[in-house]
């Protein structure tokens, strides 16, 4: 689709470089502006320095149903339903700033982020598509994402019933990490 | 005997608090909405008065910003009581994103 005007144009860049910045894929870009795949490409280029990743974007919902997955892709619906609901944000600009919200609190845990961009692209896509909802826990009485349709009687989130090992393979890292320095103060 | 007021350290907080949530709200209206917890129209007040209305505003006996969640659970979460502390800080988000949601408005 061609852009009508050189302001709405501009508008489209800047929001690429912003999509791109915040690490989206190519197909989400060329869904959510209406600039040619060259241009687009070339934004992808100046931006990070290489060239995008080929390759189809994953398109199971089932990576969002796995513990550490699912804490966080809630947690961005948490905010994108305020968006939505009360500050009456669509599209986008919904997303976008549900991200920057997200990142704003991984970064003040120091943690990494578990969701990119695109899959939170992907994820308000499977919502729109009624093919995930938001299943309210019994227990804290959080919302939490799972599939459509499942039953949501009795629903326990996996925060309230953590799995034994949840959170597990963090610690293994910070371990690691640990052991590291204190080899490198040995040495 | 000496009484303390708080009068300069409640004035201080208020305006501190007041000059903040403006300027938030002049960047990005809806994050902020989001951040402060206030209603669309003490957004749009808070958003048009000027400095000199927001320091009358600030001289208060009483603090203007208030404690935003009456949840006892919550606030355990937050201080990162439960099993450890990296998942409390994210379950309390979770909560907190919820509840602001749900909030009236």
């Amino acid at each position: 689709m061609k852009n009508k005007t050189v302001i709405e144009e501009a508008e489209d860049v800047r929001r690429a470089v912003e999509m791109v910045q915040l690490g989206a894929r190519m197909q989400m870009l060329e869904v959510e502006t209406r600039l040619s795949r060259e241009k687009l490409l070339r934004i992808y280029k100046e931006v990070r320095g290489v060239s995008p990743p080929k390759g189809m974007l994953p398109f199971s919902t089932d990576w969002f149903m796995t513990w550490q997955p699912n804490v966080h892709s809630s947690l961005f619906m948490g905010f994108h339903r305020f968006f939505v609901e009360r500050a009456g944000v669509r599209g986008l600009d919904a997303i976008l700033k549900s991200y920057n919200l997200y990142l704003d609190h991984i970064e003040s845990s120091a943690m990494e982020p578990v969701l990119s961009l695109t899959r939170a692209w992907t994820l308000v896509r499977f919502f729109d598509a009624d093919l995930l909802q938001l299943s309210t826990c019994t227990c804290c009485g959080g919302r939490f994402v799972g599939h459509a349709h499942d039953p949501v009687q009795g629903y326990v989130c996996g925060l309230c019933n953590m799995p034994s090992r949840a959170g597990s393979s963090r610690k293994k890292a910070t371990r690691k990490a640990v052991s590291r320095t204190r080899v490198a103060v040995s040495a | 005997m000496d009484r303390p007021d708080y009068q300069a350290e409640i004035r201080e907080l208020n305006l501190a608090y007041l000059m903040l949530a403006q300027q938030m709200l002049r960047g990005d209206r809806a994050t902020a909405l989001f951040r402060l917890g206030i209603s669309d129209a003490l957004a749009d007040l808070i958003e048009s008065m000027s400095a000199a209305k927001l320091v009358r505003m600030a001289s208060s006996q009483m603090l203007l910003p208030c404690f935003r969640f009456d949840d006892a659970q919550l606030a355990r979460l937050m201080a990162g009581e439960g099993r450890d502390a990296v998942s409390a800080g994210l379950h309390a988000a979770i909560l907190a994103a919820g509840k602001a949601a749900e909030e009236a408005a």
